[in-house]
């Protein structure tokens, strides 16, 4: 029998395959699942608050973190203020403890194929535990996943500074957003889109509560003085105190709760159109078409006039190539007081987290591509509402502003930007100066 | 048997027909061929999340795994049908294991062979209490290391089919003592490209298993690091497809696998830009209109199977790298026994 590698050369291998093992375990648990047991504080807001008071509220950051987690529970457990789960009927239907509870926690499923954890599972990556926009991946996305914290969501329903309703989440959460890299969840179950919604809410209620947290404790509670945020010791020592404290936080968490459960109330209604809608190939009779075209060209007007003055920012080629150099809300949030391009100015932000400021850009509107739908509809409620966050307006309208746009002429813009991606580029927008406000008038 | 003459080339024919077990190599072979459907089940299990379908091991939801309903299996939820497929998939490989560690005792004369098999086997079983620790505990960094230990058995079980062939056995195993362990470039290039790729597969394991207690400046470093390593992985392949194709004395048997493998890695580079592209989106849509019409479907049909091809592609391509390591090895020492044996040959003469 051959002899050419003995038992010795085998224990080498051992050892060393041995070693390999243990490499690849030092190596892989270097990003190793740490437990989630706390949602992550919203320290860049805390800084703000600091530079712009003066003064230390790391006591306030203590203090806001054992108040939201009495309020809200933490990753692994979340819940749903008690006081909001009685509340009337709007608010006490707002969030369902039971589908908060499968949005969260690990992600395992059952013989029944009930699915849980399904926030980690599809949303973390981006969006982060707490919501902040700022998770694993977000650094390397254009645009950046959004921050639930602030309460702004983009592509709604309702007009600017109003919540969405939880129809307007849905439909982002199932049609996805074209170009980005908001997936579409439509392969999801109803009840896990619902969970999901409920979970979004949850985090935007609780992100603004902390906000409102640390602004109360920044501006009113005198830390030097021994005055408390939020002290739970206090409830058998002091419990008119406590009672005080448990006060605000409900006030507080209920004036959030309460414009979510009023956006179906501040939905804009869509009018009908009058006139015919553009679409693609369509066959048209002569009368029709003549409407159409005519109304085209007004929607031309009415996108390089100065009411709705879209070519500012989208460009007179409707290319967006306009206004370029701007950032949206969540961006502004953090630089409030720094510039920009002052990289040492704004480096403390980066490090506490904060995603190096990305300007905003018109969308292209020759692409026929659009993030918040490409129905009539909802390019109607875009140009009406605005997009909420963003350096795009809500239109003046009439009868509010005599000056404003009405119904006739949204639904004469809505067809020239239907009609756009079928133009060549030699039918630009702007070729023809745009009218002067006397011309217009 | 074939009958001994006075040559040495027929010698080691003779000694190699007596080594030769066909049991053996077929069940290596076989190992080999189970562990890649292994390896893509297992990707599944990653892709669509479904790693705690089944919350106990090794049984399934009380039932000993073998006995566990088959229409449930089946038809039940496609989480469950992914995990458990996987399970008994494993349990495959460890049966072969098991049938390789009797045949190397029963027919394998090469001594060091009977203990690789049952390092072999060893492995199997490590592999699958890692992933019964993955369930047992519910930690995704279980789930990640199991997912990077596979493919290393999958070279193990490659090497084994390798080790085991007829050809390594002809390759002038009568000269390994005369060999002087310099072994040619290739080889060493073949062994870079296996330890990039490995590095390269974890690193990719790192942004798979991704989880929100990782930081976006972590993530952003594997990003990096996973680009700069296919850099290097890519320019390793190039490097070995070349020198073998470029050396008339390579033999056949290290320039194929050369070749498959810079195949195999230009393949994974193009999954790789698809993986990111159904994950993330590429940061520049607005530069093309099909790109910015394009909406990612979470757990889509595509968008799975490209997920999990690019990472059954990076053990594919640790398996061939492999091969192409242990056969330049052994084509070295091939060479230097048939200078051996021309020189005996004109001593004679």
């Amino acid at each position: 029998m051959s002899r050419i590698w003995p038992l010795k050369h085998l224990k080498v291998i051992a050892r060393r395959y041995c070693a390999l093992v243990w490499a690849v375990v030092g190596a892989t648990s270097v990003g190793c699942d740490a437990p989630i047991d706390a949602f992550r504080p919203n320290t860049i807001y805390l800084a703000k608050l600091e530079k712009s008071q003066n003064a230390d509220l790391r006591p306030a950051q203590a203090d806001s973190n054992a108040a939201l987690e009495s309020l809200f529970g933490t990753p692994d457990k979340p819940q749903w203020p008690e006081f909001l789960q009685s509340d009337d009927d709007a608010v006490g239907a707002l969030v369902s403890v039971e589908r908060l509870q499968q949005a969260a926690g690990p992600v395992r499923s059952d013989e029944q194929d009930r699915h849980f954890g399904l926030f980690r599972e599809h949303c973390v990556a981006c969006h982060g535990v707490s919501g902040d926009g700022a998770g694993p991946a977000s650094r390397l996305l254009s645009p950046y996943p959004r921050d639930f914290r602030l309460g702004k969501f983009k592509f709604k329903s309702t007009p600017i500074g109003k919540k969405p309703t939880r129809a307007d989440l849905r439909r982002v959460l199932t049609a996805g957003l074209p170009g980005t890299s908001m997936p579409s969840f439509r392969l999801l179950r109803d009840e896990e889109l619902e969970a999901l919604v409920d979970y979004i809410i949850f985090l935007s209620v609780r992100g603004e509560v902390e906000r409102q947290l640390l602004t109360e404790a920044a501006m009113e509670i005198d830390f030097e003085a021994g005055e408390r945020l939020f002290d739970v010791r206090l409830k058998e020592s002091q419990p008119d105190e406590f009672a005080a404290q448990s006060g605000l936080l409900t006030e507080l968490t209920t004036s959030v709760a309460k414009q979510w459960s009023g956006a179906d109330d501040a939905v804009t209604p869509v009018s009908t159109p009058t006139k015919p809608l553009f679409a693609a190939g369509q066959d048209l009779a002569s009368d029709e078409a003549e409407q159409l075209a005519a109304s085209i060209e007004n929607g031309r007007k009415v996108f390089l006039g100065p009411i709705a003055n879209c070519a500012s920012c989208h460009g007179a080629t409707a290319m967006g190539d306009g206004q370029t150099k701007n950032y949206d809300a969540w961006t502004k949030d953090w630089l409030e007081g720094l510039d920009p391009q002052n990289r040492d100015e704004i480096r403390p932000m980066l490090r506490l987290g904060a995603l190096k400021p990305q300007y905003i850009l018109p969308r292209n509107l020759r692409t026929g591509v659009y993030r918040g739908g490409s129905e009539p509809s909802d390019l109607y409620l875009r140009i009406v509402n605005g997009i909420d966050g963003t350096p795009m307006p809500a239109t003046a309208m009439q009868p509010d502003n005599p000056q404003g746009l009405t119904e006739s002429d949204v639904w004469d813009l809505v067809n020239f930007l239907l009609s756009l991606p079928y133009e060549t580029i030699s039918q630009d927008a702007g070729i023809t100066p745009p009218p002067t406000r006397s011309e217009a008038s | 048997m074939v009958q001994a003459n006075n040559t040495p080339d027929a010698v080691t024919t003779d000694a190699t027909e007596l080594r030769y077990s066909r049991l053996v190599h077929r069940l290596s072979v076989a190992l080999t061929v189970a562990v890649f459907p292994l390896i893509w089940v297992g990707g599944l299990v990653t892709t669509y999340d479904a790693g705690m379908a089944v919350p106990d091991w090794p049984n399934t939801y009380g039932d000993n795994m073998f006995a566990y309903p088959v229409t449930t299996w089946l038809f039940g939820p496609f989480d469950l049908l992914v995990e458990h497929s996987h399970r008994l998939l494993g349990t495959v490989a460890g049966f072969i294991s098991i049938g390789l560690v009797v045949a190397a005792f029963w027919f394998e004369p090469r001594s060091w062979f009977r203990w690789w098999s049952v390092l072999v086997l060893l492995s199997v079983i490590a592999q699958g209490a890692l992933g019964g620790f993955r369930v047992l505990l519910d930690q995704r960094t279980f789930a990640m290391i199991h997912g990077c230990t596979g493919p290393l058995f999958f070279a193990i079980a490659t090497a084994t089919a390798v080790m085991s062939s007829r050809w390594w056995l002809m390759r002038g195993e009568s000269a390994v003592g005369q060999s002087s362990w310099s072994t040619p470039r290739t080889a060493w290039v073949a062994v870079l490209l296996l330890l990039a790729s490995y590095i390269q597969l974890t690193i990719g394991a790192q942004l798979r298993h991704v989880t929100g207690s990782v930081s976006p400046q972590l993530f952003m470093a594997f990003v990096h690091s996973h680009l700069t390593m296919a850099g290097l992985v890519a320019v390793l392949a190039i490097g070995l497809a070349a020198t073998t194709s470029l050396r008339r004395e390579t033999p056949r048997q290290v320039r194929f696998p050369a070749g498959l493998l810079l195949g195999c890695i230009v393949m994974q580079i193009v999954l790789g830009i698809a993986t990111w592209v159904v994950n993330y989106a590429l940061p520049w849509q607005e530069l093309s209109e099909s790109l910015a019409r394009y909406t990612i479907l979470a757990k889509g049909y595509w968008e799975s199977i490209i997920v999990t091809a690019h990472m059954a592609t990076g053990s594919l391509i640790i398996s061939l790298a492999t091969v192409t390591a242990l056969r330049a090895w052994r084509s070295r020492a091939w060479g230097v026994a048939r200078e051996v044996n021309s020189k005996w040959k004109q001593q004679v003469a």
